[in-house]
């Protein structure tokens, strides 16, 4: 039944929806055309043959960068002056997985790309260049820094391609600065005596005895004994990788591999890191242990540290940094936090320095759609140039350092504001945002002039504590907070660097496996932490028979192989 | 409807047999010849359909592949149905699949009877102003983003000065605050209610567009003949708008699997995984997220399927029970 009403009604309708249409279409055609103007300049640049000449590359990076400005900061400035390189930067948001899968199967990729762990889809995919021959012509510099270790940069056993040039791990790095161990207020130690804090039962006891103290704030709200972070992979940082720090094996990813007979084990298996999340479960029945711990976000994590109210944290700074910053603009200094060398028992070292030789593995690649790899290569290796790194790490001569007696000094206006006013200080200066673009030497390392590459040495570090800081080391007489930790010399450098930043080819079983089993570990240990103190084993069985069930025999065996031949690669 | 003098002419002559074909195509093009205008106008539209909608299905053939980025299609392995029988042979698979049912089909039942509830009550409210100022304010969740409304819900539920265990603690009905967030088996109406704080409004519009058609006669032969107010809702306004609420029923449940993972991604976290994984989020994970793009795809062929089925199933009682139908 076709009457004219309707007839006319569904012409309108149509014509309505052809308008909008034609006007969407009309949008993106004028974007359209937007881009293609903008690869015009670019072409056109890249034909100039100035070295110099203004050039922008895409780039893709696996790590945040919330502070970035588009290099529109003074750093990024003068390395846009010098290289005539302009960054178009994009970086990845959550968990970087999905984006670099996505981008691998697009077919098309920015022309730089950081992708940290998930090189190995890019590789698959065939995306990345070759840089040996591109590193031996072009970067003079890279080949300086990097030595030795450049054959630490070759992909795989199999591939002694380099894909990727290693720029997270800094040369010859020693450690001067306490990322990780466990946290505590400066008023909970004081108000504690300053008592050794060495075992997770003295970091249990000042916890205890303040929160007895002191259960509430100046406002009435509960003060929270500890709290834990587990959204997404935070879940490693503030649950599970505690658990092998503190019980003597250091972080090589999910697996515990023994450094003579290279024999791997899922590191969960281990007896004692069941007793380690046992006494976790024992934070939380005595309600030490913050219960919103498995189910806050990220954001909320740090909204609750911003208020001060939380005692202590087993975190890395540069998780839980931002929320102390907030407290340090603030001046609430005692409630900034001390990072101590915690394990189960005395009978343990804490692990965080154990030694992992140079760390190749995350680090830039050019992509094979990079329309002048060699001006890419160029940039690179200007960053890794001994003018390139100071400007990194300490920014302008004049402004954000002076040359006294030949020795780099931060002024201390400057200082104040990088330690205290650290977000706007970074988004102006552009320091520390350019670290891991660029082939770099570690901290501890003098240039030609004597003066230390970055600004991590021991005399530097110092400064940047503030009074109530000083009050607390001084209290356990050390002048900075690595002295706590055991030397990295106390252990055996592990020939395979870290198994967690070994590449995987793609198809590999592994990947599936790993994916279960963490979840099966994700879900499992919460449940084991907040049970009932009676029902802990219990619960910890269930969770072993489930791992033995998803295949955890085989993924140690898969990874063993890696192992190996990552010991090979590196050593031969 | 002044439509019977059309009518002959589109009806089928009865003595017409299948076989003829040259006549019936005469007729379409002389029917084409008269609406080009509108044959014409509906081009881009096919174009539209046909680029996103069909072009994209070529991309099942990865299914069938260890699809590698890096090769072109004729150098790309066959494996047949492996990926299938990976997929229905997945515990994960199963539990992300009886979520995904759940929460929609909660979703469902609620999202359908409180709009429409709502939109019936508010269309009885005498008072100009107020009828405005209420569905303003009903339909604003609407606009914020799920990562915002996620952070509101949490922060309600939390036991650090939650809203909801301060009340419900002021009141004197619990003493201890509740850990609404961790566990599993509230998970769903978590994500049912807050959903229906969202939506509801924002879904009544088009009731209350429905009901705004129905004719004030029929009220008012109805008030002549002595109904009440409620009388006037259930034999009135309801049938009224029946049409819209079969159509949109349809298309809902033809979008049972299709919920999307933005509020199960944001309101989940590991003590509730085994209630809130849904199959998107599955597929995200144990898919695209690992590079098994041809698993990923099978995956959404699943979902596919599914919800085709679903479409002609329920689509299928209606014609049957109520002769209104979608297709």
């Amino acid at each position: 039944m076709e009457s004219k009403r309707k007839i006319k009604t569904k012409a309108s309708v149509l014509l309505l929806v052809s308008a909008l249409f034609v006007g969407m279409l009309a949008g993106c055609g004028g974007s359209k055309n937007e881009t293609a103007e903008n690869n015009g300049t670019n072409s056109a640049a890249t034909t100039a043959k100035d070295d110099n000449s203004p050039i922008t590359m895409s780039f893709f990076s696996a790590d945040p960068s919330p502070n970035w400005t588009g290099m529109k900061d003074e750093v990024g400035k003068i390395i846009t002056e010098k290289t005539g390189v302009t960054l178009d930067a994009e970086f990845a948001v959550g968990d970087p997985q999905q984006k670099v899968a996505l981008i691998a199967s697009s077919g098309q990729y920015p022309d730089l790309i950081s992708a940290k762990n998930d090189l190995n889809k890019l590789v698959d995919a065939g995306a990345m260049l070759d840089l040996t021959d591109l590193i031996d012509k072009y970067a003079p510099n890279i080949k300086k820094v990097l030595g030795d270790s450049i054959k630490r940069a070759r992909y795989s056993d199999d591939d002694h391609a380099i894909y990727a040039i290693p720029t997270y791990a800094g040369v010859d790095q020693e450690n001067f600065k306490v990322s990780g161990g466990f946290e505590l207020q400066h008023r909970a130690v004081a108000e504690a005596g300053y008592p050794e804090i060495r075992t997770v039962q003295d970091y249990e006891n000042v916890i205890k005895s303040y929160i007895e103290k002191h259960p509430t704030d100046e406002n009435g709200n509960k003060n929270i004994g500890l709290t834990l972070n587990a959204d997404d992979w935070y879940m490693y940082i503030t649950v599970t990788n505690p658990a092998f720090y503190t019980t003597g094996s250091p972080d090589d990813g999910e697996y515990a591999i023994d450094v003579d007979t290279q024999k791997v084990t899922y590191h969960f298996k281990r007896p004692v890191e069941k007793e380690y999340f046992r006494w976790l479960n024992h934070m939380n029945d005595i309600g030490l242990l913050d219960p919103e711990s498995f189910v806050q976000k990220y954001d909320q994590y740090k909204a609750k540290i911003a208020t001060g109210r939380v005692i202590g944290l087993i975190d890395q700074d540069w998780a839980y940094g931002d929320a102390e910053k907030a407290l340090k603009t603030a001046k609430k200094y005692d409630q900034g936090y001390g990072h101590y060398p915690v394990t189960l028992t005395k009978d343990y070292k804490e692990t965080s320095f154990w030694p992992t030789g140079f760390m190749a593995g995350y680090g830039i690649g050019i992509s094979k759609d990079c329309k002048d790899p060699v001006r890419a290569i160029k940039f690179l290796d200007y960053l890794a140039s001994d003018e390139g790194q100071v400007l990194m790490n300490w920014g302008v001569e004049g402004k954000d350092y002076n040359v006294e007696n030949g020795k780099r000094v931060i002024p201390q206006e400057v200082l104040d504001r990088k330690v205290n006013d650290a977000t706007n200080f970074t988004k102006e200066t552009g320091i520390g945002l350019y670290q891991t673009l660029g082939v770099h030497y570690g901290d501890g390392v003098k240039d030609s002039t004597g003066n230390y590459y970055t600004t991590n040495f021991p005399e530097q570090i110092v400064t940047e504590f503030n009074d109530v800081e000083k009050k607390t080391l001084a209290a356990y007489k050390v002048t900075s907070w690595r002295e706590l930790f055991p030397k990295e010399d106390e252990f055996k450098v592990r020939p395979w660097g870290a198994a967690w930043n070994i590449n995987i080819p793609g198809d590999s079983e592994i990947v599936v496996l790993d994916n279960k089993l963490k979840d099966i570990t994700w879900k499992r240990i919460p449940e084991a932490i907040l049970a009932k103190p009676a029902d802990f084993d219990k619960v910890w069985d269930s969770y072993m028979k489930e791992l033995d069930k998803a295949g955890v025999a085989k993924a140690e065996t898969l990874r063993e192989e890696l192992v190996k031949q990552r010991v090979k690669l590196w050593n031969e | 409807m002044k439509a019977a003098t059309v009518i002959p002419e589109s009806t089928p002559d009865p003595r017409e047999k299948p076989g003829k074909p040259t006549r019936s195509r005469k007729r379409f093009w002389r029917t084409f010849k008269n609406q080009k205008y509108l044959y014409f106008m509906s081009i881009p539209f096919v174009i539209w359909v046909f680029v996103f909608s069909y072009l994209p299905l070529w991309g099942w053939t990865m299914a069938f592949q260890k699809y590698k980025p890096a090769r072109s299609f004729f150098e790309q392995e066959w494996v047949g149905f492996d990926h299938f029988k990976t997929l229905f042979h997945d515990d994960q698979f199963l539990l992300s699949l009886r979520n995904t049912l759940a929460m929609s089909s909660m979703g469902l039942i609620a999202g359908f009877i409180f709009p429409i509830m709502f939109a019936i009550l508010l269309n009885e409210v005498r008072l100009g102003f107020f009828k405005r100022f209420a569905q303003t304010i009903s339909y604003l969740p609407h606009f914020v983003s799920w990562v915002v409304a996620a952070g509101i819900v949490t922060k309600m539920l939390s036991t650090d000065n939650g809203l909801v265990n301060d009340l419900l603690m002021g009141l004197g009905v619990i003493h201890q605050p509740i850990q609404f967030m961790a566990q599993g088996h509230l998970f769903w109406g978590i994500v049912t209610l807050s959903d229906v704080w969202k939506e509801t409004g924002w879904n009544a519009i088009i009731y209350l567009a429905a009901i705004a058609g129905i004719g004030p006669e029929l009220y008012e032969a109805a008030r002549v003949d002595g109904a009440s107010r409620l009388r006037q809702m259930w034999h009135i306004t309801l049938p009224g708008i029946r049409p819209t609420i079969i159509v949109l029923l349809i298309m809902s449940v033809g979008n049972l699997l299709n919920i999307g993972f933005e509020k199960q991604f944001l309101l989940g976290n590991n003590l509730v995984t085994d209630y809130s994984q849904v199959l998107d989020l599955y597929s995200l994970k144990y898919g695209l997220g690992m590079a098994r793009y041809s698993f990923g795809t099978a995956i959404n062929i699943f979902n596919s399927v599914i919800s085709v089925a679903l479409l002609f199933t329920i689509n299928g009682i209606f014609k049957r029970t109520t002769k209104e139908s979608l297709l």
